[in-house]
C-alpha cells in the first residue's frame, strides 16, 4: 500500500466520518478541550495552579470552602464576591526624618453577606509602622489595628483584618449592642467582618443587618528612616469565589480543573495510543505467522488478558509510589490486550489477500509485509479503537488518585475529586468541589466516545442498516 | 471431544495461573519479605514475653529467641537466595497461605487473610449479581426496542446517551447520588450494608439490606445499562441480517416468533458471557464504588487494606482476585463450548 493509498483511504473515511452528526460534535469538543489546554494560563487566575497546587502560601488570600460567584443569581441575600483592589491613591509626605505616606482605599459594599476578611498587602522595608482605620458609610470611623513591622529585605507584608482587630472592633460593638447580646457572645466568637459591614444599632452583634455603601480602608504608613512602602493592595476574600468556587484548602477550583485537563488528555492519547499500537502489532503478527509462533503468542495472550488490571495496578502504586509516566506504562502493559482478538481475526483475513501471497512471492520480507501491507488496512479500526479506550485510561489514573496513589507532583481530575473526598465534601453539601472535576472526566469521555463510535459505525456497516 | 477441551481449558488456566502468581511474587518480593520479617520478630517478641514470666533466666531467653528466629527464617525459607525466595513466595500464594494480616481482622476476629477476604465475597457478589441481573434485563428489553427500528428516533437517542455516559465514573455518580439522595433529600441511606444495630427477624433484616441495597444497585444500573443495551442491539441487528432470519421470515413465522425464537436463541451466548464478563470484572473493576458506599466487600477492603498499608491484605486480596477472574473465564469458556459447538474444535480461527 503507497502512502497516496492510505491518503486516499483516510479522505474517502473522513468523507463518511462527517455525515456522523455525533462524530462532529465529538470532534468540536475535542477541539474545544484543546484550546483550554493551549491557552491554559490565559483563562485561569491562578496561572502557577498546575506546579503550586499543594503550597499553601500561593492560596493563602482565598476564602476556604467558598461557593461559586453565580451562586447569588439564585439566591435572594447576595454573598461577597472576592475581589483585589490594587488601584489605590498614594499620598507621601517627608518630616524630619519620617515618610509618611497616607493610604486610600475605597471599597463599595453592596452585599448582605459580609466578606469573609479583608487582607491588606505591601512590600515594604525598614522600619514601618501602620495603622489601619475603617471608614463605613454611616461616618463612623473604627481604627482596626496598629502594626510594626521591621525588615532588612524588601518583603511581602500580609495584615488579615479580622483577627487583628478583634479588640478594637468589640469596643466599637459595646457602644451600640445591648448588654445582653454581648455577655451572650464574648469577643472570641465574634465575626469582626460580620460587625463591621452592619448597621450600628442594638443587635449588631447577634444578628447583623448589612449597612450597604462606600467604605474606605485608611492605611497611614510611617516608615522610620531608611525604608520602602511599595505596591499597597486590597484583598477583599469573599464567600464566592470565581467560576467554580473553592476547596477546604483555599485553592480555586476552576484553575485545578483546566490544569488538570493537560494530563488527562495525555494520560488519555499515551496509554491508548501505546497500548492499541502494540495490540495491533502483536495481533497481526499473531495472525501472520500462524503455527506454532501463533499458538505461544496467543497463550501469552491468554495469560496477560486474564490478569485483573485495576487491582494489580492499584497494589503496583500503592507499594511502589510511582511517578505518573510510569503509571501511563504501567496502564499500557495491561491495556494492549484489548483489540488483539479483532485484529488477529481481520489479519487472517487480510493474510489470505492474494495480495499478500503476491509480496510473498516478490520475497518481501515478513515485517514489510506486516507493516506495509496488512497494518495499514487496520489504522481505521485501531483509531476507532483507541478513540474507545481513551475514557477507560482517564477514570483508570482517576481511580488510582482516588485512593491517593497517584503523582503527588501533578494536579488531576482525580486527585481534585481525591481531595473532596478525604475533606469531606460530600458531607458538607460542597458541591462544587465534587461536580466540576467528574463533569470534566465525564466530558472528556464523552468527547471520545462520540468519535469512537461514529468510526465504529463506519467500520461496521452491518450496523448502520436492517 | 468436549471433555478434552474442558481438560485442556483447564490445564492452560491452571498454568496462567501459576505463571501469573510468578510474576506477582517476582514483583513484591522486597515488601512481602520485609513484612514476613516484621511479622516473625512480632511472634518471636510475643513468645518471649509469654516466658519471661516463667523465670528462665536472661541467657536462656537470648538462646531461646535466637533458636526461635532461626527455626522461622528456615521455615519461611529467608536465608536461600533471592530465586528460590521468590520461588517459595510464590508457593504460599499458590496454596493460599497468606498469612496474618499487620491490623485488620475479619468480623469474626481472626486475623488470618484469607479469613478476612473470605468474609467479603458474599457481600460483593449481592451487590454485583443483583446489578448485573437487573442490568441485563434492562438491556435486553430496551436493546431489542433498539434493533427491531434501527436508526430511528428510539435508536438514535438512546444510542447518544450511551454516548454520554460512556466516560461516566460509576464512583463519581455515587458521590453525587449520595449526595443528593441522602444528603439533601434523605431517602436512602449512607452506606453500609445493614443499619447500625441490624434488625433482628429475618425478615425485617432482609428488608434493611434491600434498602441499603437500592440507592448503589440504581447508581450502577442507570449508568451501566445504557452500554448494556447498545452492545445487545448490536448483537441482534447483527443476527437479524442472517440468511437464516430471512429464510424464518419467507416461511411467514410471526415477528415475535422470529425475534425471540430464532434471533435471540442465537445471540443468547454472547450476551450471557456479557453479563458474567460485567460480573467477573466487578470483583477487581468496581473497587472504588463500594468504597464511596462503604459496602463491606472486596472493593471496600482494597480501600481500607491501602489506607492501612496493611501488605498481607493487599497481597491475599490480589490473589484472590486474580483467582475469581481465571476461574471465571475458564467456566465462561466453558458454558460458551457447550452452546456453541464451533468454540470448542478452536484451532484455527
Amino acid at each position: 500500500m503507497k502512502l497516496n493509498n492510505i491518503k486516499r483511504s483516510m479522505l474517502s473515511f473522513w468523507n463518511e466520518f462527517r455525515q456522523t452528526r455525533f462524530g462532529i460534535f465529538g470532534l468540536i469538543t475535542f477541539c474545544l478541550f484543546v484550546v483550554i489546554i493551549l491557552f491554559e494560563t490565559a483563562i485561569i487566575p491562578f496561572p502557577e495552579a498546575s506546579t503550586r497546587w499543594r503550597d499553601i502560601s500561593y492560596w493563602e488570600d482565598n476564602p476556604k470552602g467558598a461557593a461559586p460567584v453565580w451562586v447569588n443569581w439564585f439566591t435572594s441575600t447576595k454573598h461577597t464576591p472576592q475581589k483585589v483592589i490594587t488601584d489605590v491613591e498614594l499620598k507621601r509626605e517627608e518630616d524630619s526624618g519620617f515618610e509618611f505616606i497616607d493610604v486610600v482605599i475605597p471599597y463599595d459594599y453592596q452585599y448582605d453577606i459580609a466578606p469573609n476578611d479583608i487582607i491588606f498587602h505591601a512590600m515594604t522595608r525598614g522600619e514601618v509602622t501602620l495603622m489601619i482605620s475603617l471608614l463605613r458609610p454611616d461616618g463612623d470611623e473604627i481604627l482596626l489595628t496598629e502594626k510594626s513591622v521591621n525588615s532588612t529585605t524588601l518583603r511581602d507584608l500580609r495584615i488579615p483584618i479580622s483577627t487583628n482587630s478583634l479588640d478594637n472592633v468589640y469596643n466599637y460593638v459595646k457602644q451600640h449592642e445591648s448588654f445582653e447580646n454581648i455577655k451572650a457572645k464574648p469577643k472570641n466568637v465574634m465575626n469582626s467582618m460580620q460587625v463591621l459591614f452592619a448597621k450600628a444599632e442594638e443587635g449588631m452583634l447577634q444578628n447583623p443587618a448589612s449597612l450597604q455603601g462606600e467604605y474606605q480602608l485608611k492605611i497611614t504608613a510611617v516608615i522610620l528612616g531608611e525604608g520602602e512602602f511599595l505596591e499597597p493592595n486590597l484583598v477583599i476574600s469573599g464567600n464566592v469565589f470565581g467560576l467554580l468556587g473553592t476547596d477546604s484548602f483555599k485553592r480555586d477550583i476552576w484553575s485545578g480543573v483546566i490544569a488538570g485537563t493537560k494530563w488527562a488528555m495525555l494520560i488519555g492519547l499515551m496509554t491508548s495510543s501505546l497500548a492499541v499500537i502494540i495490540g495491533v502489532i502483536f495481533g497481526v503478527s499473531s495472525a501472520y505467522f500462524g503455527g506454532l509462533v501463533d499458538m505461544l503468542m496467543m497463550r501469552f495472550y491468554e495469560i496477560a488478558a486474564s490478569i485483573p488490571m485495576l487491582p494489580v495496578l492499584i497494589v503496583l502504586s500503592a507499594i511502589f509510589k510511582p511517578s505518573i509516566w510510569t503509571i501511563i506504562l504501567i496502564m499500557c502493559v495491561f491495556s494492549w490486550v484489548g483489540p488483539v482478538r479483532t485484529v488477529r481475526s481481520i489479519g487472517l483475513q487480510i493474510k489470505a489477500e492474494t495480495y499478500v501471497e503476491a509480496a510473498r512471492a516478490l520475497n518481501a520480507s515478513h515485517s514489510r509485509i506486516i507493516f506495509r501491507h496488512m497494518i495499514p488496512q487496520l489504522i481505521p479500526y485501531a483509531f476507532a479503537s483507541m478513540a474507545l479506550s481513551v475514557p477507560g485510561a482517564i477514570v483508570t489514573e482517576s481511580t488510582i488518585s482516588l485512593l491517593g496513589l497517584g503523582d503527588p507532583t501533578i494536579v488531576t481530575w482525580g486527585q481534585i475529586l481525591r481531595d473532596a473526598v478525604s475533606g469531606g465534601a460530600v458531607l458538607q453539601g460542597l458541591w462544587w468541589w465534587v461536580v466540576p472535576p467528574g463533569l470534566f472526566i465525564a466530558g472528556m469521555g464523552m468527547t471520545f466516545a462520540f468519535i469512537g463510535f461514529a468510526m465504529d459505525t463506519i467500520l461496521n456497516p452491518k450496523l448502520k442498516t436492517r | 471431544m468436549y471433555w478434552k477441551y474442558v481438560i485442556k481449558r483447564i490445564l492452560y488456566a491452571c498454568g496462567g495461573f501459576i505463571i501469573i502468581m510468578f510474576i506477582f511474587s517476582a514483583l513484591f518480593n522486597t515488601i512481602m519479605e520485609k513484612t514476613l520479617y516484621d511479622q516473625i520478630n512480632e511472634t518471636v517478641e510475643m513468645e518471649i514475653l509469654n516466658r519471661s514470666s516463667s523465670g528462665l533466666s536472661q541467657e536462656a531467653l537470648d538462646v531461646y529467641k535466637a533458636k526461635r528466629y532461626d527455626y522461622f527464617i528456615k521455615r519461611y525459607h529467608l536465608n536461600e537466595p533471592v530465586m528460590q525466595r521468590i520461588f517459595w513466595r510464590a508457593v504460599d500464594t499458590i496454596t493460599f497461605n497468606f498469612g496474618k494480616s499487620t491490623l485488620m481482622q475479619s468480623p469474626q476476629g481472626d486475623r488470618e487473610v484469607i479469613k478476612i477476604v473470605g468474609s467479603k465475597i458474599p457481600n460483593t457478589l449481592i451487590l454485583f449479581t443483583t446489578v448485573v441481573v437487573i442490568d441485563t434485563l434492562l438491556g435486553i428489553a430496551l436493546g431489542i426496542k433498539k434493533a427491531q427500528k434501527p436508526n430511528k428516533k428510539l435508536d438514535q437517542s438512546t444510542s447518544v446517551i450511551t454516548m454520554i455516559v460512556y466516560g461516566i465514573p460509576g464512583w463519581w455518580m455515587a458521590m453525587i447520588c449520595i449526595m443528593f439522595f441522602v444528603y439533601l433529600i434523605p431517602i436512602f441511606p449512607s452506606g453500609g450494608i445493614h443499619s447500625v444495630p441490624p434488625p433482628t427477624g429475618g425478615f425485617a433484616y432482609f428488608l434493611d439490606m434491600l434498602y441499603h441495597l437500592a440507592l448503589p444497585v440504581l447508581v450502577l444500573v442507570a449508568i451501566g445499562f445504557w452500554g448494556r443495551a447498545y452492545l445487545i442491539r448490536n448483537l441482534v441487528l447483527t443476527t437479524l441480517q442472517e440468511d437464516f432470519i430471512m429464510s424464518a421470515r419467507a416461511r411467514g413465522l410471526s415477528e415475535n416468533k422470529v425475534l425471540y425464537g430464532h434471533t435471540m436463541r442465537t445471540a443468547a451466548p454472547p450476551i450471557v458471557t456479557m453479563a458474567l464478563m460485567s460480573l467477573l470484572a466487578s470483583f477487581g473493576g468496581s473497587l472504588i464504588f463500594e468504597g464511596i458506599f462503604s459496602w463491606p466487600g472486596m472493593g471496600n477492603l482494597y480501600w481500607v487494606a491501602i489506607q492501612q498499608n496493611d501488605v498481607p491484605v493487599l497481597m491475599g486480596l490480589l490473589a484472590v482476585t486474580t483467582t475469581l477472574s481465571l476461574s471465571g473465564l475458564v467456566i465462561l469458556d466453558l458454558i460458551y463450548g457447550f452452546l456453541d459447538p464451533r468454540i470448542k474444535v478452536g484451532g484455527k480461527a
